[in-house]
């Protein structure tokens, strides 16, 4: 049973990795600020009594326009209609790379720029539209799942693919699925260059013991839902300029929690609670889009990992319901801020 | 093991010392209730041990798994993971240990900080300590760290990258560095270092089991399942794993890890923990969450799970070893089954062992075999006991011992078989001189009466008693007196018979019972001969019997006596010495001296006194009854003792009943009474062939008594047992089941005796004498073409004698000598069943004497081991 790292040693070229489609069926929905009264009984529920609901998937991302949700079916159920929730009308199905073994890569990078070039840019040639879910422990790659036999088709060449039923994993091959291949049509227009928006704070990746939740409940009640609250720290107000952006993203998908917060929200956790990794490293952010995005534009994603991944720089990124927002180390914003400008200049030239 | 999920382990070195880990380490020592340390904090575990708190440490928080040091030194050195993946090193109670000091508080902390799963310390090489981590996107999850690498240099450099406040790193203490990383991009949820090569890890990852090698780290074997939890090897079977998912358990064997070797039924609740017991093979304890049971699984029986289609048998059964709900169990490390338990709610501890299933068998013998745990007890019956040596008077050692002496097998000299069961028993006697007096006579009849009458012989005296006709009554002389005896005598054709049966007279017209009475002599029965004389009114006869008894060598004097008061026998009613003799005879203690008396003063016809003398053999109070009984009280007495007989199960009644039905109702209260199925089945052997085999209660004792034999290895003595059953019921011999067929065309090679199976079977058809078979039976007789060759000597199968022998006749193997019969089977065929390889019966024996594999070279097929009877040996010599 000694095994090449490479997996299947009856293929002629070894596949270095694997590509998961997980066993979740997702909703994309965004409830407005205004909303958001009447759906904190549901988030709450879905936050913390994880007994009481068979969600399995649920992310919340806030950002200065909505709160984005991001959750499984079961979970979609716990959100009532209103004027003040809109939902992606498609079903969406969450992707995962495993790097199959431990081929140590000779980049250190992490994140998107990983998965840049083997998934992002095929999809994005085959018009594929992706939604992108970074947490800390890995990276969600949502596609609808009409694309899904297009996905498959496109990175069967690249990946061993396994879709998760019922927990067991089942090798996928291009025949299994719909042999009416449908390409997403439309030749390749010239993708609109998006403009970019580099806001101030510092971001930090963490995770948490999910039994600890309950001790930071509270914090975590008032960052996500009273963040638009007076606060009594006028200076703290103060700092709320255009150089900084208000975003926080609490995920708990199979159990693992992930949040994306800035140093400042960072503050109000207690210490030892929340853990990242040993170095502390910091992340700024690089926001896409001056109008909000839709879901049927293509290439969004890979236009900003594709510089990322030929400069080796690590990433985090989040796509929510109007933008999308990579993180890059905060050693390296410079230098992704001139190679964003340069990119722009050159889409304004041609 | 946050708050509400509490942990126990052992000491892997102190028997004595184990720790509870909740959100606290608790070290407790566990000793005899009343012990020395009679302290008020003494918490009492089961009625003999209670456990005292001897250290508590805190210091570290979100403690998620914990792992004792395995070495000696330092004892109480525990590796503790932690919610955000660190690994720190802690101790419990005082440690003087320098080394221990050194180590104490040392950090182990991953690049990215998620949950830390397992841990589990290398048993041989133990500074190292895995680790086993929540999955992050670029980071590994098993980390392998040296507890003794000093810290990393790459801290100073780290620490300046550290701008939030809660990573404070006390740089002296923190390594960063593993020694080895594994596992990227995965989730490891359970760890253990396989024990058959510490170089291997096996961890239960995200929807694998992976086994790492840590010479080639590149490499690693796995088999996808969803059981990765709890991985743990068994101690005493290292190639066996056993892992979990949810509510079922999974055995694996790691040299055939393809798939699990099977799966434990699966529980409703999920499993909290799955240990294999470290003191007795085979045996996994299992516990659910929310549940007051431990569940045992006991695969003892199948130390090895490779065997090949066998489905391994497992026996599940329960303990409870607490009222309240279980939080965990440790099994204790040394001490035979025996486990602590901690409850889940509120840290009440239960000391705990497992009671073995206890597993008894009997030999064929006395001897009595249980076992329990480790311990086989043998119970043998002390021979030379004061209970007088009760297995030797038990019926299996009698049995047993009668076997073989080949009780039962005299079948010229009848009575003898009482000799060889010892001649202690006299009903056994009884039965034997029934028996012999039987045949006598219906070998008489057959002579005499052309065998219309040898039934009867049989029937038993009840039966020849009813047919009689004719009877005459006469009055005999005292013989040597004058005196007219007023006594009738009766005598008819069956009377005489009957007397004949009961042995005091033989054949002939006359009534003489001298040759009977110097037989009586010869054995020194004096006062049983001396009555049978007065009973044949000869009172002369009988005080010379007694004269001469009295002057015998230790003769009783006292006979002398018995014979003066004999002499002074008067026929008087009124007389003194009537009077006298029928009050002061209930006095002698011989029963035949007491009769006697009570016969010579009886009224004609009422001898009740000498009929109901129940010490007085049965067949001396027939011949009697037969002699002075008239027709009407005669049956009635017969029948009397007769249900008296067969109610106690005499065998002195076998007389009356004859080997009839009643016999067997007769034979059936013995052997209720002393399960000498034995006698029982010889017995019956004896009689005429009819409907007594044909009772289901013989056949059942036949059966019985093979049973035993075979039981007792006594192969020769059931051969010979069968043969003489044949030959008494030749309905019981079984017809040939096994044929030599040839390889060509099929056809038995016995064809030609086999094809004409009941008729006449000529010397010649056998090949034994015939020159004409004899050439032909190296080849089959259907086609011409060879037998096949013997694996040793090369030649074609067949002699003569082997072509048939499967269905030689018992009866000419009886005149063949020993040598003979040996040659005989010498020459037989066989075969492995398996390989099909064989040859002549007398060289694969020998060969299979010093070897264990089939004698053709290219052939390893084990063919004596297959056998599973081959090896064994008769007990009998014979």
């Amino acid at each position: 049973m000694y095994e090449q790292p490479t997996g299947g040693a009856a293929f002629p070229v070894p596949k270095t990795m694997d590509l998961h489609i997980l066993d979740h069926r997702l909703r994309v929905t965004s409830i407005s600020k205004n909303g958001l009264v009447s759906y904190t009984h549901p988030l709450i529920k879905l936050i913390f009594l994880r007994n009481r609901t068979r969600c399995k998937f649920f992310s919340l991302t806030e950002t200065p326009e909505n709160y984005t949700v991001v959750l499984d079916e079961e979970g979609f159920k716990e959100l009532q209609p209103s004027e003040h929730l809109q939902v992606e009308s498609s079903v969406w199905l969450p992707l995962n790379v495993v790097s199959n073994g431990s081929v140590s890569s000779s980049s250190q990078a992490v994140g998107v720029t990983k998965i840049a070039k083997s998934v992002i840019a095929p999809l994005a040639q085959q018009h594929v539209s992706v939604f992108m879910l970074s947490t800390y422990q890995t990276d969600f790659i949502l596609v609808r799942e009409k694309d899904l036999s297009v996905v498959i088709s496109t990175l069967e060449e690249e990946f061993n693919i396994y879709k998760e039923v019922e927990g067991e994993s089942v090798p996928v091959h291009c025949q299994d699925v719909s042999n009416g291949l449908q390409k997403n049509g439309k030749e390749a227009l010239q993708p609109t260059v998006h403009p970019v928006l580099i806001p101030q704070n510092q971001f930090c990746v963490m995770s948490l013991d999910p039994d600890t939740l309950p001790s930071i409940a509270t914090t975590l009640i008032d960052v996500l839902f009273y963040s638009n609250s007076p606060k009594e720290d006028s200076q703290l107000s103060a700092n709320q300029d255009l150089d900084c952006i208000q975003f926080f993203s609490f995920s708990l998908i199979d159990g693992y929690i992930s949040l994306v917060m800035d140093t400042e929200a960072q503050r109000r956790f207690p210490a030892d609670l929340l853990f990242t990794s040993s170095s502390g490293e910091l992340w700024r952010m690089v926001r896409i889009g001056g109008q909000p995005l839709g879901f049927d534009e293509c290439g969004i994603v890979a236009q900003i990992s594709q510089p990322l991944a030929e400069g080796d720089i690590s990433a985090y990124y989040i796509s929510t319901f109007s933008f999308d927002h990579a993180l890059v180390p905060e050693e390296d914003i410079v230098s992704v801020t001139d190679m964003l400008h340069h990119q722009r200049k050159e889409a304004a030239a041609s | 093991m946050s708050g509400s999920k509490p942990d126990i382990l052992w000491s892997p070195h102190h028997p004595d010392l184990y720790v509870i880990c909740d959100s606290e380490l608790g070290l407790y020592r566990i000793g005899p209730v009343g012990g020395t340390e009679t302290k008020p904090g003494t918490l009492s575990l089961s009625k003999e041990t209670a456990a005292t708190l001897l250290a508590i440490n805190s210091d570290t928080p979100y403690m998620k798994c914990v792992a004792w040091y395995p070495k000696h030194e330092p004892e109480c050195l525990l590796a503790v993971g932690q919610a955000n993946g660190r690994v720190v090193l802690t101790s419990l109670g005082q440690n003087h240990n320098s080394t221990c000091k050194e180590l104490v508080g040392k950090e182990f902390v991953p690049k990215h900080a998620r949950q830390c799963n397992t841990l589990a310390w290398n048993p041989v090489d133990s500074n190292l300590l895995a680790a086993g981590l929540d999955k992050h996107r670029a980071d590994f999850s098993v980390l392998i760290w040296d507890i003794s690498s000093k810290f990393a240099p790459e801290t100073s450099v780290a620490a300046e990258k550290i701008r939030l406040s809660f990573v404070d790193l006390d740089s002296s203490s923190v390594v960063t560095k593993p020694l080895y990383e594994l596992g990227q991009n995965d989730a490891c949820l359970s760890l253990c270092w396989l024990l058959r090569d510490p170089k291997l890890l096996l961890a239960g990852m995200h929807r694998n089991l992976a086994i790492f090698d840590l010479r080639n780290t590149s490499q690693k074997m796995f088999v996808n399942t969803k059981a990765i939890q709890g991985v743990t090897v068994d101690p005493h079977f290292h190639d066996r794993v056993a892992s979990f998912f949810e509510g079922q358990v999974a055995i694996w064997d790691l040299r055939k890890f393809e798939k699990p070797v099977l799966t434990l039924t699966e529980q409703p609740k999920p499993l909290i923990k799955v240990a294999w017991c470290p003191t007795r093979t085979g045996l996994l304890a299992t516990l659910t969450r929310d549940s007051n049971i431990i569940r045992l699984y006991d695969m003892q029986h199948t130390p090895t799970p490779i065997g090949d289609e066998t489905e391994p048998t497992i026996i599940e059964r329960s303990v409870q070893p607490c009222e309240s709900q279980i939080g965990s169990f440790a099994w204790h490390p040394s001490s035979q089954n025996r486990m602590v338990v901690v409850s889940a709610s509120n840290r009440v501890m239960t000391d705990f062992t497992v009671f073995e299933r206890v597993s008894l068998a009997w030999s064929s013998t006395t001897s009595l075999t249980w076992a329990c745990g480790r311990h086989l007890y043998d119970c043998v019956e002390d021979s030379t006991g004061g209970t007088e040596g009760a297995a030797e008077t038990d019926i299996a050692t009698k049995m047993r011992e009668r076997a073989q002496s080949r009780y039962g097998h005299d079948t010229v000299q009848v009575w003898r078989n009482h000799l060889l069961a010892g001649g202690t028993d006299p009903q056994l006697k009884s039965l034997w001189f029934d028996l012999f007096y039987m045949k006598q006579c219906a070998e008489d009849q057959e002579l005499k009466l052309q065998g219309n009458k040898q039934s009867v012989v049989y029937s038993g005296i009840k039966n020849i008693i009813k047919t009689s006709s004719g009877t005459t009554e006469s009055r005999r002389c005292w013989s040597g007196s004058d005196r007219q005896a007023d006594v009738p005598r009766f005598y008819s054709e069956e009377r005489c018979l009957a007397l004949r049966l009961c042995g005091w007279i033989s054949r002939g017209p006359d009534i003489n019972v001298e040759t009977f009475l110097r037989s009586l002599e010869h054995e020194r029965e004096w006062e049983r001969a001396a009555a049978i004389a007065l009973f044949n009114l000869d009172i002369r006869r009988a005080i010379q019997i007694l004269n001469k008894g009295a002057m015998a060598e230790n003769g009783d004097l006292n006979l002398n006596v018995v014979a003066m008061a004999l002499s002074g026998y008067t026929d008087e009613k009124s007389s003194l010495w009537r009077e006298m003799c029928s009050s002061l005879r209930l006095q002698l203690k011989n029963p035949y001296l007491c009769v006697m008396f009570a016969f010579l003063t009886s009224e004609a016809g009422a001898y009740d006194g000498v009929l109901y003398e129940s010490s007085v053999a049965v067949r001396d109070r027939v011949a009697f009854a037969c002699m002075f009984l008239g027709d009407a009280q005669l049956p009635r007495y017969i029948d009397k003792l007769t249900n008296d007989m067969k109610e106690a199960g005499n065998l002195e009644g076998i007389l009356l009943t004859g080997l009839t039905k009643d016999g067997v109702d007769l034979m059936e209260s013995y052997v209720d009474r002393t399960a000498d199925v034995q006698t029982a089945s010889f017995c019956m052997l004896k009689g005429s062939p009819g409907e007594v085999l044909k009772d289901p209660r013989v056949q059942c004792w036949i059966e019985n008594y093979r049973n035993l034999l075979d039981a007792w290895r006594f192969w020769h003595k059931r051969a010979e047992f069968d043969i003489l059953r044949g030959k008494m019921d030749p309905s019981s011999k079984p017809l040939a089941q096994v044929f030599v067929s040839c390889n060509f065309c099929g056809k038995s090679i016995s064809y030609s005796c086999s094809a004409i199976p009941h008729q006449g079977r000529g010397f010649s058809q056998y090949g034994v004498s015939g020159s004409p078979t004899k050439s032909k039976v190296t080849s089959c007789p259907g086609c011409r073409k060879p037998l096949p060759r013997c694996a040793l000597c090369l030649m074609n199968m067949g002699t003569p004698v082997s072509g048939c022998s499967g269905t030689g006749k018992s009866d000419e193997k009886v005149d063949l000598t020993r040598e003979n019969k040996l040659a005989q089977f010498k020459n037989w065929f066989t075969w492995c069943h398996n390989c099909r390889h064989g040859g002549h019966a007398g060289h694969m024996l020998s060969w299979f004497r010093d070897h264990t594999e089939c004698p053709v070279s290219a052939c390893t097929c084990k063919c004596m081991q297959l056998d599973t009877t081959g090896n064994l040996v008769p007990a009998d010599s014979s």
